[in-house]
């Protein structure tokens, strides 16, 4: 009985191989419901055990691969099914069932090859209580996070069988995290972005409160740096959420991108091409789609009105609920997408309103475009700004601009006083609060009462914007490190106050 | 026939396609009214001396139309009025122009001719220094008690449309503060209040289409005001689609209906320009107001002062030289000094009448940010600046 183990969703299930040789006619029999890519395993492995060096009698061969009821799909049970064959043939001796995890893709010559999904694998290792994981070398550094196995990394089959001959194998211990994993930076730097205040308060206050952002403003103003720029003044990832986001990348086969900055928050941005099923996930067993890559950091979308407004429709439901529940016929799959939604987009087709000059777009054709972006997606945006031009002055200016590191230092300050006070709850940061969250956690002075009852009335707001409104607000405060909301802090907040029809338009 | 019947058959008559509003008055001279042309026997018809074979035969056509009576009904039934060319409420100024409109049909209030009128026009896609020029002049003619008339498109139109509302619903505001001082009957637009304050005036719209549609349908809450405190007035019978020839002659009925005309924004060869000529053309005056000289909005304004049009400076100005005001003060509250502390006048001072970024502001004032957002609220509160488009403000004064 050899253990292995299949992926299903961004979890791991422990599968049980067994093999069994009979007398008849020559044949190699598979069964455990298998998808084509387990099913082809049988001429691989045969062909790895011939040039391992062993020669397999012509007998009947049965497979099982059990629970029996679970698909199986994947290339990593090669290895477990040439070596439950090995030991149907006694050239490797029995092994104890939950004793060893194996998990590889063969190679016609015996070489192991890398497979998705090691990570979840060495999480569901360490439930089952299995002790060491053998795969192959390129996996070892996913299963090292899991200090409770001991890892052995094998590079061929052969190598493989003598290990389990008493020719141990060297067990993979060189893990040290904190080396590699704690650089933060993202190639971007905010000291490269001149004047643009509101732009760089606007991501300060975004990466802060994890607020969405929606950047409006012409060609080259510098969104799409700003944006990039976010991503390296986020606070580092904890151990839980490192691991967490470690295990989609896992399951994406994109571990490797991830391996230099563990503790790096991702970014993602998307190009407006993209397709429901990359961005959401899809497939027949889903993957994790842009938004889970993305999950606890960054989605940026660039040119937002170019993407297709039913995919825009479709991240509704994923920005409310933190996660996307994908229902296939296999079963149903939850991926997290805990994403902080990062958009720009230009205010006209031409791109140059509000500068009438320019602009050539009639009134119809901006209402249009700013048509393209429906209600409800706008009313799950915090944070909107207007960007404009990049004026000469800033491009000359010789003054320093503060760097990213800088405003890391805050931002983390922030993330600190909103850990604290969102304590025992279930949400982490400003921008998840709810309406009964909001009357508990952010008292406001009178200032601040006034001047939002004042805004309510004069920019005819809608409830949802008043409760934006509030968010932004105690995000500011927190950047102050206030307990309470002040008048100033609420003015400020009015600055980025959403795209509302009425102000928006009626200079249109 | 009773007169309500007679004028029934004006509405037929005015919807027949494919006859200009001469034509049809000229048949009029030729017949006695439109029911007889509806009436008579077809072979007198055919063999009228006076009338030229095509115009018989889209008589003819017409008269076979049956739907045009229960249209009729329907938009009686929903509040508007149709005015005949001999009716006394026609307005005497549209007659006086060259191809008046056959009739007109009137949603809101009846138009009226003891007022002053003008009309103020200008670009679609304006600057929001000229919607806010275009706002303030409405505003303040109509609180002097003049009748602005516009197209209702966007930009410049819709602007001064909603101008000359505020005005209204101030005015209105200030009636029902004073009971009593006045008659029931005298709303806005009637009589003197109590205040001593001249009669504010009636916005009018002139459409392309239909008065029952709304075009462009983004203006959809000002026609809906519109219709209530003003009046909308077409030569299209209700239901017509706006079409693309319809404008030019809306902007004869624009001009038509008032003692001048002032562009406010206007591009070069653009629609605007079209109906200051007709304005020319009718013998009225045309005012421009002047802008700077590269700005392409500007150069169709600039060009007609350089023809020789009226340069439109100030609201207060005009008003005194069209004899509406005799060189009292107009009542005025927005040029009041207003007493502001010195980082308030620092962020003042930088703005001006073309939208600046909240940046700019930044920048220039050396301010941090969210004290410059302070000052900016605590300004916007006070009526002195306001925000144009998220994040742009410019200066309210003119």
């Amino acid at each position: 009985m050899i253990s292995t183990a299949s992926v299903h969703g961004i979890a791991s299930m422990i599968i049980q191989v067994e093999a069994d040789v009979s007398n008849g006619m020559p044949s190699f029999e598979m069964v455990g419901v298998l998808s084509s890519e387990v099913r082809e395993a049988k001429e691989r492995i045969r062909a790895a055990i011939r040039n391992a060096g062993y020669l397999l009698p012509p007998k009947r061969i049965t497979v099982n691969l059990c629970p029996a009821d679970v698909r199986k799909s994947g290339a990593g049970f090669d290895l477990p099914i040439a070596l439950a064959v090995l030991c149907a043939h006694g050239i490797v001796p029995p092994q104890k069932p939950g004793h060893t995890l194996f998990v590889g893709e063969i190679t016609l010559n015996g070489a192991l090859r890398p497979v998705r999904g090691v990570l979840p694998m060495a999480l569901a290792a360490r439930q089952a209580g299995i002790r060491a994981f053998v795969l192959p070398v390129e996996n070892a550094r996913e299963a090292a996070f899991v200090k409770e196995l001991a890892v052995y990394p094998a590079a061929d089959l052969s190598s493989v069988i003598k290990h389990l001959n008493g020719q141990t194998l060297p067990e993979f211990t060189t893990i040290n995290i904190e080396e590699t994993a704690s650089d933060l930076s993202a190639g971007v730097d905010f000291s490269q972005i001149s004047g643009q205040y509101t732009l760089r308060r606007a991501c300060e206050i975004a990466a802060s409160g994890m607020h969405n952002l929606l950047m409006v403003g012409p060609p080259g103003a510098g969104k799409t740096l700003a944006a990039q720029a976010i991503a390296s003044i986020l606070p580092p990832l904890n151990e839980e959420e490192m691991l967490e986001l470690a295990g989609i990348y896992s399951v994406s086969g994109l571990f490797a991108e991830r391996k230099k900055q563990l503790y790096r928050r991702p970014f993602r941005s998307p190009h407006n091409s993209v397709t429901k099923m990359a961005l959401l996930g899809g497939g027949r067993i889903p993957r994790p789609g842009e938004i889970s890559l993305a999950h606890k950091g960054i989605l940026f979308l660039d040119e937002l009105t170019e993407f297709e407004r039913p995919l825009l429709e479709q991240l509704r439901q994923p920005l409310e609920e933190r996660q996307i529940r994908l229902v296939r016929q296999a079963g149903t799959y939850c991926y997290p997408a805990e994403f902080v939604l990062v958009a720009a987009m230009n205010a006209c087709g031409c791109g140059n309103f509000p500068d009438r000059e320019k602009c050539t777009c009639t009134p119809r054709q901006i209402r249009q475009h700013l048509g393209k972006i429906s209600r409800p997606l706008l009313d799950r945006v915090d944070l909107t700004i207007e960007v404009p031009k990049v004026t000469m002055a800033d491009l000359l200016s010789h003054s320093e601009n503060e760097s990213s590191e800088q405003i890391r230092q805050r931002v983390i300050r922030a993330h600190e006083i909103q850990r604290k006070r969102f304590a025992g709850f279930k949400i982490s940061c400003n921008s998840r609060m709810r309406a009964e969250f909001l009357r508990r956690f952010c008292p406001m002075s009178e200032g601040a009462r006034k001047c939002l009852a004042e805004a309510y009335e004069e920019l005819d707001l809608s409830a949802r914007a008043y409760h934006r409104l509030i968010r932004v607000a105690r995000t500011i405060a927190d950047l102050d490190a206030c307990e309470e909301i002040l008048e100033r802090h609420m003015t400020e907040a009015l600055l980025y106050r959403s795209m509302d029809e009425a102000a928006y338009r009626s200079g249109v | 026939m009773s007169v309500e019947n007679a004028i029934k058959y004006v509405h037929w008559f005015s919807r027949i396609p494919h006859l200009s509003s001469k034509e049809k008055l000229r048949l009029l001279e030729i017949f006695a009214d439109e029911e007889t042309i509806f009436t008579m026997k077809e072979n007198r018809l055919k063999q009228h001396p006076k009338v030229a074979q095509r115009t018989k035969e889209i008589l003819l056509a017409a008269r076979k139309d049956t739907e045009w009576e229960r249209e009729y009904d329907r938009f009686c039934q929903s509040g508007i009025r149709l005015i005949a060319y001999q009716d006394a409420e026609y307005p005497k100024r549209l007659t006086h122009i060259y191809n008046p409109p056959y009739c007109l049909y009137v949603k809101g209030r009846p138009l009226s001719e003891e007022r002053k009128c003008f009309a103020v026009v200008g670009a679609r896609a304006c600057s929001s220094y000229g919607a806010a020029v275009a706002k303030e002049i409405g505003r303040q003619l109509t609180r002097a008690g003049v009748d602005v008339v516009s197209g209702l498109a966007a930009g410049i139109d819709a602007a001064a449309h909603a101008g000359a509302l505020e005005a209204m619903t101030a005015g209105r505001t200030l009636d029902e503060r004073a009971p009593g001082t006045m008659t029931a009957e005298a709303g806005p637009g009637g009589g003197l209040t109590g205040d001593g304050l001249a009669e504010v005036g009636i916005p009018v719209a002139v459409l392309g289409c239909g008065v029952d549609i709304c075009y462009p349908a983004a203006n959809r809450l000002l026609y809906q005001k519109l219709a209530r405190a003003g009046s909308l007035v077409s030569e299209f019978p209700p239901g017509c689609a706006p079409k693309k020839y319809h404008f030019p002659m809306r902007n004869r009925i624009l001009s038509g209906l008032s003692d001048g005309v002032i562009v406010v924004e206007a591009r070069e060869r653009s629609g605007s320009l079209i109906t200051a000529d007709l304005s020319l053309e009718q013998g009225k005056a045309v005012y421009a107001v002047p802008g700077r000289i590269s700005d392409s909005l500007s150069r169709g304004t600039n060009w007609l002062l350089s023809q020789g049009a009226d340069v439109f400076c100030s609201v207060q100005e005009f008003l005194q030289e069209q004899g509406i005001l005799q060189g009292e003060n107009l009542a005025e509250g927005r040029k009041i000094e207003i007493p502001l502390e010195k980082n308030e006048r620092l962020v003042y001072s930088v703005l001006d009448s073309t939208p600046k970024h909240f940046n700019f502001i930044v920048e220039e004032t050396g301010l941090c940010l969210p004290q410059t957002a302070e000052l900016l609220l605590r300004l916007r509160k006070r009526g002195c600046i306001q925000e144009i488009y998220q994040n742009y403000y410019i200066k309210i004064s003119i």
